[in-house]
């Protein structure tokens, strides 16, 4: 369960206090899909960096699985992300000096997980990169790494993924395949996913759509299918 | 535990090509410190560590004169109560002129001269170079042992004959290593002849000889030194044991080692500049991949241990290196010093040493990395969503302002340790705190000032002069970096030509060529005929009257104290004094009034200002004089200061006329003309024959080697100096790299604008070249009021202003910086602008 109560954020832009959220309130509960969508600068991307605990909010509080996360320090949000949360961000964001394999490695490691490197293999796997695991994010392509960043979201079996327009620098036919991979990640594992994106056919495909207008939510509908 | 170190092991796997610079900065401070105190440890051991050998004996009297007899007596009693003395023995030495007996060889060589008698040596073993142990009957009926640079100098061989004063000796032994050591400063080769020998010879009554009466005792003969000094009070005979004599001597070299120490740390600080600089660029480099790490979950603990054990093997393993090439240097010092360094001198870094080296190097980069890698802490997860600009990163935090105080105080730990003092310490740290601040603050200076220029000229002096204020410029940095480089090699070379020009005295226009002591009354007017008419010029005479200080103000010295006892070689030792009327044309008076003309009612002397200072005399005090035996007291008339570098003869004390006429007194005569070699060895060897109790010093032949000796300081400066650059160099390639992706971006962009590759050329070099200037006008600034304080404050020396030393340090200070920063960003013209383009 996600807990949004009354979130503003602001920040300075030059002389100026600029509000990116204002006033935003929400509740998700486990195991949804949710869209977020919105045009750029609406905030939603901030939004999701709130809830992951990577910025803090100028006012309200964030529940994450009955947790206040705003009142927590830097390392007690670190380590909540280790344990709980799954990132996929649109510019992949993978670590260039490590192989596919060993960026999947990593999450398990710093959590201390057992077996991680036999978790890392299924995983890319599932991913359908079992060939390219010793290779490096450079030596990849755009979809595949993105397949590699969902399979380190993935790796710590997170009961939430979020993620920040995930599709947004692929072509369709990648973008699709992502996608897919999301929903099925999602399905298998029960887990809250949460997805940024202005591609309202793929916000169409989620449980619920928030939709977000200049900081504040303008339309939150659950999909009656 | 895991998931650090196996991410340390990639992430070093990954990193290590951008790593190098560090690894190269602290393997070239490390390799400094080791090389030279390296250099400094095995020349203790080579020539100086055991005293007790050196002096032959447990402990000495001395004298310049013949005993007196009631100093005897005074031994006597003293040495009769004690019981611990298990033997002795007497020694003349003397420094002479010795020539082959064949008149066909024209050779002539100084020699020191040592009559010994059996038992010798006290201490310490004496064999010849054939392996035989020496034997007194090879003494017999003039013989001599000799040392072998003679037997090559003169051109002989064991078995014939050579002549010293009025003594003809056969040589029968030759040795390599004579009892007592090879250190020191010496006239000239040993000889050891029987000490009646130096007799019969007619040396003693002419020549300036030390007799000595050596012991070897069976306990410590501290209390029996200090029972004679005070028995011997008042009388200039001196008293000295191996073990005062072993302090002093480690004490001198624990002073050179901790300097030398001082001084490769500095170019191990530099290096640490460097380190930290790296380690920012490496933290700038790094931003994503810390900002993911956190975004997975790992807390900043967990990353900054990661890279701080990064910093710890790289540290490790440069230091390691720099222990390799420490060993290296020392080979290399080895194969261009090996001769004019002691024959029992080793060329290997100690165990403790290289331990030491490295314990500095892996601190110094844990130290300089601290402040880059606190910047982890700073860095956000936020930024992977939007990259802004992340004004808290440079911040001071009471965190860094804590860990950089914590930085100050191990520094400062890290320079009292390898000075070896508190004040030595403090006085570095402090010293380089305040130059850096100041290069910095005139960096900012400079740097705000180009900044109203900015408009102005060209599109590629416009340009250049932006590049330098770009977003994250490191131009005050590099300005720093290598302005304090320059300033270093640039102070070092200032310092260093002031002190040649002031001790140099081969640039000496007046020095003579020839030098003519000991001569008699008797002797004058023949020998200036021989010689005016063999060298053409009439040479000038001086009496000088052979004596010794008995009294400051009425005061004995006091031997039994340190300070004093450190001062005996100056002191107590014998002077010639002269007199005459007029003051030299390179004398000046400080203090007090030359006199004119009358002849005085009581004795008066003037004082070099050197010597005033030590003996701490002013005008009218008095300073009471041996002079063979009877004392002169002289009233204190003035302070005279010498040009040494103007100078045919210096005195240290000048009597007013109407005192020392009557003394027992020799002539010295000097020609300033010079002829060639074999002319001067003729003339030489022609006088000797007919007055065989002159000393000659060919000065000629002496400032050769003397050149030889002031040409390996020079290098040896150099090569310490050509380390510190290297090491502002590594620095200037950190801070390049640190800039360069943002080089890299606004090439590309101007390239995509139609800029050229030749264009993007000029600006780069313009670029540099502004900075180069820049650092290098600073540096040289900096470096000239370095060389002037060091100089006037510290050595005492004049100092003069070298114009061109600072053109050229300017000018090679650009050049380098021109050159580096081309070379470290030369690939960024060529790279395709749509790559970058798209990479970012």
């Amino acid at each position: 369960m996600i807990e949004l109560r009354s979130l503003t954020k602001t920040v300075r832009s030059g002389a100026d206090d600029l509000t990116i959220l204002s006033d935003v309130s929400a509740s998700i509960p486990g195991g949804q899909f949710v869209a977020i969508t919105g045009a750029s600068g609406s905030g939603k991307s901030t939004l999701l960096g709130l809830i992951a605990g990577l910025d803090a909010p100028s006012s309200g509080d964030i529940f994450v699985d009955g947790a206040r996360i705003t009142a927590m320090s830097e390392d007690e949000l670190a380590e909540m992300r280790a344990k709980k949360i799954g990132f996929v961000f649109q510019s992949f964001h993978l670590i260039p000096s490590l192989t596919a394999y060993e960026n999947i490695l990593i999450p398990m490691e710093i959590l201390g997980a057992p077996n991680a490197g036999d978790r890392a293999k299924y995983l890319l796997e599932t991913v359908d990169l079992a060939s390219r695991g010793h290779h490096y994010p450079a030596e990849l392509s755009g979809g595949e790494q993105q397949r590699v960043a969902i399979a380190r979201a993935f790796a710590n079996s997170p009961k939430f993924l979020l993620a920040d327009e995930p599709t947004g620098n692929l072509d369709s036919r990648n973008g699709q395949h992502i996608f897919e991979l999301m929903q099925n990640l999602h399905s298998q594992n029960n887990v809250t996913l949460v997805l940024v994106t202005h591609d309202l056919n793929l916000a169409e495909q989620a449980q619920r759509q928030i939709t977000l207008v200049d900081g504040r939510v303008s339309r939150d509908t659950e999909a009656t299918r | 535990m895991k998931f650090i170190l196996s991410l340390t092991g990639r992430e070093i796997r990954s990193s290590w090509r951008r790593l190098l610079f560090f690894f190269l900065c602290i393997a070239l401070g490390v390799g400094s410190v080791v090389a030279l105190r390296s250099l400094i440890q095995n020349l203790t051991r080579a020539v100086g560590t055991d005293a007790r050998a050196l002096m032959t004996a447990d402990f000495e009297i001395s004298t310049t004169n013949d005993f007196a007899p009631e100093d005897l007596a005074k031994i006597e009693m003293v040495m009769g109560a004690s019981k611990i003395v298990e033997a002795q023995n007497e020694t003349i030495s003397a420094a002479v002129m010795a020539r082959p007996a064949d008149a066909e060889n024209l050779r002539v060589k100084f020699v020191e001269l040592k009559g010994i008698e059996p038992p010798f040596p006290l201490v310490g073993t004496f064999s010849l170079s054939d392996g035989r142990p020496f034997d007194f009957p090879l003494l017999d009926g003039n013989g001599a042992v000799v040392a072998r640079i003679l037997i090559e100098g003169l051109g002989i061989d064991v078995g014939d004959q050579i002549k010293i004063g009025e003594g003809t000796f056969t040589i029968r032994g030759v040795l390599d290593e004579e009892p007592g050591g090879s250190s020191g400063f010496r006239l000239g080769p040993r000889v050891f002849v029987e000490k009646k020998a130096v007799d019969s010879a007619g040396l003693t009554r002419s020549a300036r000889v030390r007799r000595r009466i050596l012991y070897r005792t069976s306990d410590n003969p501290t209390q029996l030194v200090t029972e004679l000094r005070t028995a011997l009070k008042g009388s200039t005979v001196q008293v000295g044991s191996y073990r005062e004599q072993q302090e002093n001597l480690s004490e001198q070299f624990v002073r050179t080692e901790n300097y030398l120490a001082l001084s490769g740390l500095l170019i191990l600080v530099l290096g640490g500049l460097g380190v930290w600089n790296v380690a920012r660029a490496f933290v700038e480099q790094k931003r994503k991949t810390i900002a993911v790490l956190k975004c997975l979950g790992s807390s900043s603990a967990k990353i900054l241990t990661v890279y701080g054990l990064q910093i710890f093997v790289l540290g490790l393993v440069g230091s390691l290196f720099g222990v390799i090439l420490a060993q290296l240097g020392l080979y290399v010092t080895q194969w261009r010093f090996a001769d004019v360094l002691p024959q029992k001198m080793t060329y290997d870094v100690g165990l403790s040493v290289g331990v030491q080296g490295v314990v500095l190097g892996v601190v110094i980069s844990l130290l300089f990395s601290a402040l880059p890698l606190l910047q982890i802490q700073t860095i956000k997860p936020k930024l992977l969503l939007r990259d802004e600009n992340n004004t808290s990163v440079g911040r001071l935090d009471r965190k860094k302002w804590f860990a950089g105080l914590l930085i100050v105080a191990a520094l400062l730990a890290i320079a009292v340790w390898q000075a070896g003092s508190l004040k030595v310490g403090a006085i570095f740290l402090v010293g380089l705190s305040i130059t850096s601040s100041m290069l910095y603050a005139a960096a900012a200076l400079v740097t705000s000032l180009l900044r109203r220029v900015r408009g102005v000229g060209s599109f590629t002096l416009r340009q250049s002069i932006n590049s330098l204020y770009r977003p994250g410029n490191q131009t005050r940095i590099i300005l720093l970096a290598v302005g304090l480089g320059a300033f270093v090699v640039l102070a070092t070379h200032l310092t260093q030509s002031n002190i040649i020009r002031e001790f140099d005295f081969t640039r000496n226009s007046k020095l003579p060529s020839l030098f003519f002591v000991d001569i008699q009354k008797g002797q004058i007017d023949e020998l200036t005929a021989m010689i005016s008419n063999r060298v053409g010029e009439v040479p000038q005479v001086i009496p000088a009257v052979r004596a010794r200080i008995a009294f400051v103000n009425a005061e004995p010295f006091n031997y039994q104290d340190r300070e004093v006892r450190r001062e005996q070689g100056r002191i107590g030792r014998e002077f010639a004094v002269t007199y005459r009327e007029k003051l030299e044309e390179n004398e000046s008076i400080l203090a007090g009034e030359w006199w004119n003309g009358a002849r005085a009612d009581e004795p008066q002397v003037s004082v070099e200002d050197a010597m005033a200072k030590t003996l701490k005399v002013s005008p009218g005090d008095s300073v009471t004089f041996d002079i063979s035996g009877r004392m002169i007291t002289a009233r204190v008339a003035n302070i005279r200061k010498l040009d040494l570098r103007n100078t045919r003869s210096a005195f240290i004390f000048v009597f007013r006329p109407g005192t020392l006429e009557t003394a027992p007194q020799t002539f010295a005569a000097s020609v300033l003309k010079h002829t060639a070699p074999t002319d001067r060895q003729r003339l030489q060897r022609d006088l000797l024959e007919k007055f065989p109790n002159v000393q000659i010093f060919d000065v000629d032949d002496i400032l050769t080697s003397v050149k030889r000796l002031i040409e390996n300081f020079v290098l040896a400066i150099t090569f310490v100096g050509g380390f510190v650059m290297l090491s502002g160099i590594l620095i200037l390639i950190g801070s390049i790299a640190l800039t360069k992706s943002q080089r890299i971006y606004e090439n590309a962009v101007l390239k995509t604008l139609g800029a050229r590759r030749a264009m993007l050329g000029k600006i780069l070099i313009a670029e540099y070249g502004f900075v180069g200037l820049l650092a290098g006008i600073i540096g040289t600034i900096f470096a000239i009021g370095m060389s002037y304080a060091v100089s006037r404050f510290v050595m005492n020396i004049e100092w003069q202003f070298d114009p061109i030393v600072a053109l050229v340090g300017v000018a090679i200070t650009t050049a380098i910086v021109v050159v580096v920063g081309l070379a470290a960003s030369f690939d960024v013209l060529f790279r395709k602008p749509l790559g970058t383009l798209r990479g970012s």
